[in-house]
């Protein structure tokens, strides 16, 4: 069988070449395409209120149902967000008659899973299974659907996750970006609020019971079923399992105004250490049933619908600026929006922007030209066949059109609708559309960079990843001097010990002496391996005079010696490097007035004139390798902090600018001392032991 | 799970890679029938009828990775990918897509460890256009120091994206190659994108070297699914396609490291201060794809991490509420003729140590390697293996790439209707035959993820 299919292949391929016409040097033209109908598919009322809509296909043994109700995040309590999003999460953790493990086992053992998950508008379940389950699908579907019991160990689980997702979602810049930019557009319309901390701790189980009842209903519900079923065998399993159900439909959405941009303007997140920055620009548009979609779809495409649309011809393939720009219309139940995307790297971002902007504008006020518009004819509608290919891809396409409430000629006219839109008309669509003059522009990335070069394409406001405002000056801060208060350093010696996870591994003695004209501090650290002595002589001004440190670091020998005066630095710093010989680095710069070695900053820190809410930018010269560094310090409030030495009432003051943030606690009482220090994201602590 | 689905972007992004195939094979449905030949220049070719919609996918593999680089060139192989792209001698640059998007079609490519694919899916009108662009760039490539410096640029752009702007990523993807050595397995001690600073290094005349060793037609096979004329298309196949000339057969890359044994093992602990939550991934060395074990594996896998009632999930998720996700993975970027990665990874919950959560998933690894499996989680393995199995094959690009999958990862390709079956026969012994070689301690790189900012040394603290 084998050695005769080999040798039909080898006669075929032989005698092919015997007649082969050349390699055409043009691309081959299309043959005709015969014309391609819409699947058919079954549009049924069930007495309960639901709609049945099946696509009946029995290539594959596949089967999948989906129920959606009018139940999205857009129906979350105002200050609750994420209650739909829970009660998809716990539909299918557990009814009177199934746990959650009886749940998952009954339909993974078969091969099938179940999931919930919500969008703005809608709460949707689906279940997927080989067509052989199909009562399986509908009974468990029917089970979690129609009697949920959302146990409140459940609840709990849940809401932990959900805590630790939000964490990883405001880590990913397309998320943070995604997030700010629906609240810039929609404001305090349900489409545009987000989850948060508060929120998720604030949903109690009654909020999740009564969103469940008041919005799970059958009237007005969609059952999609798509797949290895027969009209009467679904008609019978839906009836089985939903017949007898009852339930008003739930209030639509209130009509609810999104906010009035009055220009462009840039909300720049600062995402600190980003490479890339990411970009959203767009607005709201108009609701799904408007007869404006066309234009602008066939307008959209031909900005940045594709690989050989306008964005991504410009932005990456001529100027290498990203991986891929693109833009792109939305549609939901109510208003709906356009936006346009790009990640490209920090450096290039304003130049991306403008580029981005100017786009726009062409699409606006040039007329489109034909070739262009054919090619976005000949996608959106050439397209059409693989959009087809599988019956939940079919399902997918007319679940869409009936939750959208799009009629019932969309999906027949849809194609004809398209290629009828002219380059006026595309043309006429983009400036309705892309509010040109009154842009919401999102950019995540490092502000440290992008605030002073994006200040003069529009108005920035910054604000961190959480949407509080910043103040810009933070952003690369000038140390200054600082008008210290030198009664604050009197003679004292304190001890403390340093806890490495929670044990005590060793500590440090600080000693300040006042003698004539100078301040003597030193410090005596000894940790394990590590031992560091270090003497600054001060003078009485609290200006440095000089630096002495020795000590010894993963068995390498380190010694400073730095002297102070007239603006400048000298001496020798040798400290440890990877190699393990040390390494010795001459000393000899300017350094602004007011600047503090860095062994004597936790001296200064307590003669700041500490007031909550204050922040200070003090010059740090950092004696381990020469530089001077803009250390901030952010005073909080008040705390009372337990350390060995007692419970002390303390500032807190935040510490930004160094190898790793700190975190530094100074006694309210005067004369401040030192009460803890405790380094962000490294698992040692000293505490005050008197 | 709305929110949890953010957790899934965590997974490697598709368009560097396809998933590796399920295994395959089966009575009933699943049955791929197909023809195929090989044209005089070593081209081979093969094809799948399907009429049930008017479209067709044509789906070019060459057999060329990332494991075929050199050191001083990671990354080369994908770059090379998107030179693919700028044009041949009759097409311009942007005018490939261009003319496929106009045709409506989908298109793109993907760089693995072992293969880089080209696939268009078009309206079936249009195989002639997917063919003739596919043998166009196989003859020659319109290679300019613009249009490679261009691209080089969107490949860094492509890295910073899926990689260096994200959290986890870097950590994930230097991860798969820490199991190998560079002296004894350069081609999978690399990564599939490359370094920023190996794909600076790249020049144009590698380009063309690359493509002069590895894109020819006797190092490629062109499968073809779909609504089409078999007679037509063996028409156009020769016409377009008869006229390249081999080349000679490129060397292929060595691997002198051998699955399940040898390395000691690692434990590293990487700063990601992009991250806010602790992760931990867990990565042991797995034979070759066509190795007898690995149907097991992916059954293992299945057990371990598939759905709500898997074992981490169930474990390490719900009842000790120590992560926030779990999962699994075998050859996150596709089938390998050499030794591959199978990657346990956990996500913290808030609040909770990496190290505690890592011992909770080793415990569960732990189990099945000292009491097996259940006979009810084997059955729904080999459930839900049948199911993706089914999956995979409805679409004409999901066939495709399993005509593929089977040519170029198993003994044979015949093995694409008989490989379910014999999966399916895989006991439970087996199960914890393969858990006990595999999932070994000294078979383990363990990569503890330390969300925060990096310390530095040097200094007085």
């Amino acid at each position: 069988m084998r050695a005769a299919r080999a040798l039909t292949a080898l006669v075929l391929a032989a005698g092919a070449l015997t007649a082969q016409e050349p390699f055409p040097t043009r691309p081959p033209s299309a043959a005709p395409l015969r014309p391609v109908q819409f699947p058919p598919f079954r549009d049924v009322a069930l007495p309960n209120g639901m709609t049945l809509l099946l696509v009946e296909n029995h290539e594959q043994p596949t089967l999948s149902v989906s129920l959606s109700f009018r139940a999205g995040n857009a129906f979350d309590p105002a200050g609750k967000e994420g209650v739909a999003a829970l009660v998809a999460e716990l539909v299918t953790k557990g009814t009177p008659t199934r746990t959650a493990e009886q749940i998952a086992a009954a339909i993974e053992g078969v091969g099938g899973g179940i999931a919930a998950s919500t969008g703005d508008d809608f709460l949707t379940v689906s279940a997927d299974v080989l067509g052989e389950y199909a009562e399986l699908a509908f009974t468990l579907l029917a089970d979690v659907t129609r009697r949920p019991t959302f146990p409140a160990e459940e609840l709990e689980l849940a809401r932990q996750r959900f805590l630790s997702s939000l964490e990883v979602e405001l880590s990913q810049p397309n998320s943070v970006a995604g997030r700010a930019f629906q609240k810039e557009i929609y404001g305090t319309h349900p489409y545009g609020r987000n989850t948060s901390v508060a929120a998720y701790r604030a949903i109690t189980r009654d909020d999740v019971l009564a969103f469940a009842a008041r919005r799970i209903r059958p009237t007005g519900a969609l059952l999609v079923v798509a797949g290895d079923i027969t009209l009467a065998r679904a008609r019978q399993l839906a009836t089985a399992a939903f017949g007898e159900w009852r339930g008003a439909a739930p209030a639509p959405l209130a009509a609810q105004p999104a906010p009035t941009k009055r220009a462009t303007d840039i909300l720049l997140v600062h995402r600190p250490g980003s490479v890339q920055s990411n970009i959203v620009i767009g607005n709201t548009t108009f609701l799904p049933t408007d007869t404006g979609y066309y234009a602008a779809r066939i307008a959209a495409h031909v900005l940045g619908g594709g690989a050989d649309s306008r964005l991504f011809l410009i932005l990456r393939e001529q100027k290498g600026w990203t991986y891929g720009s693109f833009a792109a219309l939305r549609r939901t139940r109510g208003l709906g929006y356009w936006e346009a995307t790009f990640e490209g790297r920090t450096e290039v971002t304003d130049s991306a922007l403008v580029e981005l902007l100017h786009q726009i504008d062409r699409v606006r006020t040039e007329v489109i030209p034909d070739s262009e518009l054919t090619a976005a004819r000949g996608f959106l509608i050439g397209s059409f066949p693989l959009t087809i290919e599988t019956p939940r891809q079919i399902a997918s396409v007319v679940t869409n059109a009936r939750l959208l409430g799009l009629g019932p000629t969309y999906i027949q006219r849809y194609r004809e609708r398209l290629a009828a839109v002219t380059g006026p008309r595309a043309r006429a669509g983009a400036q309705r559309t892309f509010h040109r003059t009154a842009l919401t522009i999102v950019v995540v990335g490092d502000a440290k960079t992008l605030y002073d070069k994006l200040k003069p394409i529009a108005a920035v406001r910054l604000v961190d990843i959480e949407g509080n405002a910043m103040n810009p000056g933070d952003l690369n801060p000038t140390g200054g001097p600082v008008a210290f208060d030198a009664t604050q350093v009197v003679a004292r010696s304190d001890s403390f010990q340093a806890l490495v996870q929670g044990n005590v591994l060793g500590g440090q003695a600080t000693k300040v002496a006042l003698s004539g004209d100078s301040i003597i501090y030193t410090e005596n650290t000894a940790i394990a391996g590590f031992q560091q002595r270090s003497t600054v002589v001060l003078n009485r001004d609290l200006t440095m005079r000089r630096t002495e440190q020795t000590g010894t670091v993963q068995n390498q020998q380190t010694s400073i010696q730095l002297a102070y005066s007239g603006g400048r630095v000298k001496g020798t710093a040798m400290s440890p490097s990877p190699t393990g010989t040390p390494r010795s680095v001459a000393v000899d710069t300017t350094v602004p007035t007011g600047t503090i070695d860095d062994n004597a900053l936790t001296l200064l820190l307590t003669a700041l004139p500490l007031e909550q809410g204050k922040t200070f930018h003090l010059n740090v010269f950092s004696s381990g390798d020469g530089l001077t560094r803009v250390v901030s310090v952010k005073v909080g409030g008040v705390e009372q902090v337990v350390v060995p030495a007692g419970t002390i009432p303390a500032y807190r003051l935040e510490l930004a600018g160094m190898q790793l943030p700190l975190v530094v606690h100074v006694s309210r009482d005067k004369p401040r001392r030192i009460v803890r220090i405790a380094p962000t994201g490294a698992p040692l602590v000293f505490e005050l032991v008197k | 799970m709305r929110t949890l689905s953010v957790l899934l972007l965590l997974l490697p992004g598709t368009a560097l890679a396809q998933a590796g195939a399920a295994a395959g094979g089966g009575a009933g449905s699943g049955r791929i029938a197909f023809e195929q030949f090989t044209l005089p220049n070593g081209l081979r070719v093969i094809y799948s009828e399907d009429r049930s919609t008017p479209i067709v996918t044509v789906n070019l593999w060459y057999e060329v990775g990332s494991r075929n680089e050199r050191a001083g060139r990671s990354g080369f192989a994908h770059l090379f990918e998107h030179m693919m792209f700028q044009g041949s001698a009759h097409v311009n640059k942007a005018e490939h897509n261009q003319l496929l998007e106009r045709a409506g079609a989908d298109f793109n490519g993907s760089t693995a460890e072992d293969r880089t694919n080209y696939y268009e899916t078009v309206p079936s009108n249009r195989l002639n256009l997917a063919l003739w662009l596919e043998a166009d760039r196989m003859r020659s490539l319109a290679i300019t120091e613009e249009n490679f410096e261009n691209q080089r640029q969107a490949v860094k752009e492509e890295r910073r994206l899926r990689v260096d702007n994200q959290p986890y990523q870097g950590a994930f993807t230097d991860g798969l190659t820490w199991p190998f050595d560079s002296t004894s397995c350069f081609p999978y001690a690399h990564t599939v994108i490359g370094s920023m600073a190996d794909l600076d290094a790249a020049k144009l005349p590698d380009v063309q070297a690359f493509f002069d060793t590895y894109y020819a037609p006797n190092n490629a096979t062109l499968v073809v699914v779909g609504d089409f004329n078999p007679a037509e298309l063996r028409g156009l196949v020769n016409q377009y396609f008869a006229g390249i000339p081999s080349h000679a057969a490129p060397e292929a890359p060595r691997c002198d490291a051998t699955g399940g044994a040898g390395r000691a093992a690692q434990r590293r602990e990487v700063r990601d201060p992009k991250a806010n939550l602790d992760a931990v991934l867990r990565i042991y060395r797995v034979p070759e794809h066509r190795n007898p074990d690995t149907g097991a594996l992916e059954l293992l896998d299945l057990i371990l991490g598939q759905g709500e009632s898997s074992r981490l999930n169930v474990s390490v998720v719900r009842r000790d509420k120590a992560a926030v996700a779990t999962g699994s993975l075998l050859n996150p970027f596709g089938s390998r003729n050499g030794p591959g990665v199978w990657v346990t990874y956990g996500i913290v919950n808030q609040g909770v140590s990496a190290d505690r959560m890592d011992s909770l998933i080793a415990a569960q690894l732990d189990t099945i390697r000292t009491n097996g499996v259940t006979a009810p989680e084997l059955e729904k393995a080999k459930n839900l293996l049948r199911s993706g199995f089914i999956a995979n094959r409805e679409t004409t690009m999901g066939k495709a790439e399993e005509l593929h999958h089977y040519l170029t990862f198993h003994d044979s390709i015949d093995e694409i209707n008989t490989d379910l079956e014999r999966v399916l026969a895989v006991t439970s012994e087996d199960l914890k035959r393969v858990a006990t070689r595999y999932l070994d301690p000294n078979n383990l790189t363990v990569v503890i993820v330390r969300a925060g900012p990096a310390t530095t040394s040097g200094g007085s603290q």
